[in-house]
């Protein structure tokens, strides 16, 4: 038995207390062949079996998925003689395309993206092939050990199997300009009124306090307070985490009965309709295209969004002919980044790679993805200033390379490993999108006038009778297992 | 046995019947194939709608009427078909009363009948979501040119949003769905129009009749017909709206505008309630079945 075979069979049984010894052992005593990298032996192994073959992946359709159009697909082709072959997918279709495409059996996929949450329902409807046995035949253990804990441990596995490799950082970062808050006469002002420094709120409350105030003190020079996406597919996002935030539970843990209409439930939906006072007009229509256009025009002082806004608002690489969509950032160089308030951001959506359980070349498939989400690959892939990908491995956040791109990378990088340690899961089970349907329904019926806790009894209502639909006992299992994750719930 | 050798009383060797049974060899891979197409996803609809085929569990035992005891408990389906009938109700007399209007107009030879025939008609040949993602754009609240438009009338900037005011949603779809299809009922109607017997016009017009008694006694008989197949055409269509009430609210805010073809995409596509649609699929076939039997028999083109 060669250590190259023996170091993950041993990493299966030991588990992950004994990798760093193991991993160290078996690169001291196996010489050129262990030292190799992840990405190499993904190389190595797919010119003997996949050269001259095409495999498919499902990959996010626009910026996202010119990773694999630009980049990582032509690299891998000259390097395998592999080619890769993009299905571009609107994320709202994502689900439904993987579904259809499993139930039909044509093995038309071989390598998917999907979103965490999802897992557990593709998982157990058969849709994604078990990984494990892959990590250890390619020898990929010690290098997902590398991805930042909050990915690694709650977005790879289901029922403790890995279903798919955890490939983007998502995470909530609070941005605001930080040019505004240094201004001697707003801050002196702001203390006057409110007793405090004005600085990046820790609290809800004080987001408020500073909303308004800027609101009043700058809508004269076109600035208003703040921005938020409020429109309901992104808003159900910021509600999951500012629910958990504000000490808030989905479920009761014995009874699954839900308890999104308690009292933190209605505070956060009455807080975000007064809110809106601050914002600019329009602002429950906001996604994440309207939200950005505002911010980086320079037209509102505080947001919460995905990494990608500090990438624009930074304006590195606007010359990138993919991001002429992105309007020229008014803003660079006057960006702070933080915590959003409560300190726990939502880790929204992101994107694991796996393997399709009907594919004709799962093993193709998989050392493609191996490779892409490898160390060394993947330092370059979350570099792509067009991609989208956001660090979601530990030397990403220290990379050399990113934390020169723009003057305030290092801040930047900061808070986003910030957030990937603190940050919060989106509420996973089986049948999520019922759940997040019924939760997206209500924040638009939100904005169309309805009373929050009526808002929310009916919400939770519906979550009853798909957690009844499901089956109590089954759905109380998954649920549990969701919440035993380190980011399921403020610790 | 050769046919020479046969009874000559048998069936086979009469020629009449030689010749029904090869007309029948004829038909039968078309009717076959018709059945295959036809028949046997009914059937299969049928079959699916009383397992218990979900997105998690492929389980095709036989649960009996399970799922339609929820259909006929869910709240929100019956919702949906009573949004698909408002939609159909209002949209389709004005669409009606609009295309007759303009076929009115357009049946004397005006100048330049011709090209603005040709673009009042440009609207039909949009793709409905392609029309609806436009009219999206247009009621935007930031860059639409409608709330431009009426904020310069109403001299004032006014934050209208069509797409989540729960007063204005309704008309900003009916707005977008009679723009689209009232040039399809001008079309058929000036079609209809042009073939009214001219002489009777002319004498009802020496008779002394005024316009309003020639429209009713003359004219919309004679384009009855035609235009009780528009409508038939029109009421099926918005019966299965989706396209630009998809695109312009996903069927909100809440389930304010969901159609039953909304529904139906979103149990069906998107949570994979498999059988739980096979039954909702199997409701909508009945109830469109006894619409369009009930209007042929209206018109008479059933027999």
């Amino acid at each position: 038995m060669s250590v190259v075979n023996a170091v993950p069979r041993l990493l299966a049984i030991g588990g992950r207390a004994l990798l760093p010894a193991l991993a160290i052992a078996a690169l001291a005593a196996s010489g050129p062949v262990a030292a190799q990298s992840a990405a190499q032996r993904a190389v190595d192994a797919a010119k003997k079996i996949c050269s001259g073959k095409t495999i498919t992946i499902v990959w996010e359709a626009g910026l996202q998925s010119l990773d694999p159009l630009n980049f990582s697909g032509p690299k891998w082709e000259q390097l395998t003689g592999c080619k890769v072959k993009v299905v571009e997918v609107p994320v709202a279709e994502m689900f439904t395309k993987i579904m259809q495409e499993y139930r039909a059996g044509t093995g038309a996929y071989d390598a998917l993206n999907v979103i965490p949450a999802w897992m557990p329902d593709l998982a157990q409807a058969g849709a994604l092939e078990v990984l494990d046995p892959y990590v250890d035949k390619y020898g990929f253990r010690a290098e997902l050990q590398k991805i930042a804990p909050t990915y690694r441990d709650n977005q790879m596995m289901v029922g403790g199997k890995i279903y798919g490799f955890p490939d983007d950082g998502d995470v909530f970062v609070f941005y605001y300009r930080k040019d505004l808050f240094a201004r001697a006469d707003l801050k002196s002002a702001f203390k006057a009124k409110y007793g405090y420094d004005l600085a990046p709120p820790k609290t809800w409350k004080q987001f408020d306090d500073i909303g308004s105030f800027l609101t009043e003190k700058l809508k004269g020079e076109g600035i208003y307070g703040a921005s938020m996406f409020r429109e309901a597919g992104y808003g159900n996002f910021m509600f999951q985490e500012r629910f958990r935030n504000e000490g808030g539970k989905f479920f009761d843990a014995n009874t699954m009965k839900a308890t999104i209409n308690t009292p933190a439930g209605v505070k956060v939906l009455t807080e975000w309709r007064n809110e809106n006072r601050f914002m600019p007009p329009g602002v429950e229509k906001f996604g994440f295209v309207e939200n950005l256009a505002v911010f980086l025009q320079g037209q509102s002082a505080m947001t919460i969004s995905w990494p990608p806004y500090g990438r624009f608002a930074a304006g590195y690489l606007s010359e990138e002919k993919a991001l002429s969509w992105v309007p020229k950032s008014q803003i660079a160089g006057k960006v702070g980044y933080a915590l959003p308030p409560g300190g726990h951001p939502e880790l929204a959506a992101g994107f694991a790679l796996s393997v399709a359980s009907t594919s004709k070349q799962k093993e193709q498939a998989y050392l493609f993805i191996q490779w892409l989400n490898s160390e060394e690959i993947s330092n370059q892939r979350v570099q792509l200033p067009y991609a989208l990908r956001d660090p979601f491995r530990d030397s990403h956040f220290t990379n050399p390379g990113y934390l020169k791109l723009w003057p305030d990378a290092k801040d930047y990088l900061a808070a986003l490993k910030a957030g990937a340690n603190t940050g919060l899961l989106d509420l996973s089970l089986i049948q999520t999108d019922k759940y997040e349907e019924a939760l997206r329904q209500g924040i638009s019926r939100l904005w169309a006038g309805e009373d929050p806790k009526k808002i929310l009894d009916d919400i939770a209502r519906q979550w009853d009778e798909t957690t009844q639909r499901v089956g109590v006992e089954k759905q109380k299992a998954v649920y549990n297992a969701w919440a035993a994750k380190s980011g399921a719930y403020p610790k | 046995m050769v046919a020479s050798q046969a009874d000559p009383l048998t069936p086979a060797a009469r020629p009449g019947a030689r010749d029904r049974g090869f007309k029948y060899a004829l038909v039968a891979p078309s009717i076959f194939v018709l059945l295959l197409i036809g028949i046997f996803p009914l059937v299969y609809l049928l079959v699916v709608s009383f397992q218990n085929i979900t997105m998690t569990d492929v389980d095709t035992s036989f649960h009996g009427l399970l799922n339609y005891r929820l259909l006929f408990h869910d709240q929100r389906l019956w919702e949906a078909l009573l949004h698909t009938v408002i939609f159909i109700v209002i949209a389709l007399p004005v669409e009606l009363i609009l295309g007759l209007l303009m076929a009115q107009l357009f049946i004397d030879r005006i100048p330049g009948r011709q090209v603005f025939i040709a673009l009042l008609v440009l609207p039909v040949v949009v793709s409905p979501i392609v029309a609806g993602a436009t009219w999206s754009l247009m009621f935007d609240n930031r860059f639409g040119p409608i709330n431009q438009i009426i904020g310069w009338i109403a001299g004032e900037e006014l934050t209208l949003l069509w797409t989540i005011n729960p007063h204005l949603v309704y008309p900003a779809i009916l707005v977008a769905e009679i723009w689209q299809w009232t040039p399809f009922m001008f079309l058929l109607l000036l079609a209809a129009l042009s073939a009214v017997d001219k002489s009777q016009l002319e004498a009802a017009s020496i008779d002394g009749a005024g316009y309003w008694r020639t429209f009713f006694r003359i004219v919309l008989p004679a384009i009855w017909p035609v235009m009780a197949v528009a409508i038939l055409i029109r009421g099926l269509d918005l019966f299965r709206l989706f396209d630009i009430v998809w695109a312009l609210t996903k069927g909100g805010p809440g389930t304010m505008t969901e159609t039953i073809s909304i529904f139906t995409y979103v149990k069906g596509f998107q949570q994979f309630d498999t059988s739980y649609t096979a039954a909702v699929a199997l409701l909508i076939i009945v109830l469109l079945s006894v619409l369009v039997f009930w209007g042929l028999k209206r018109v008479e083109l059933a027999r």
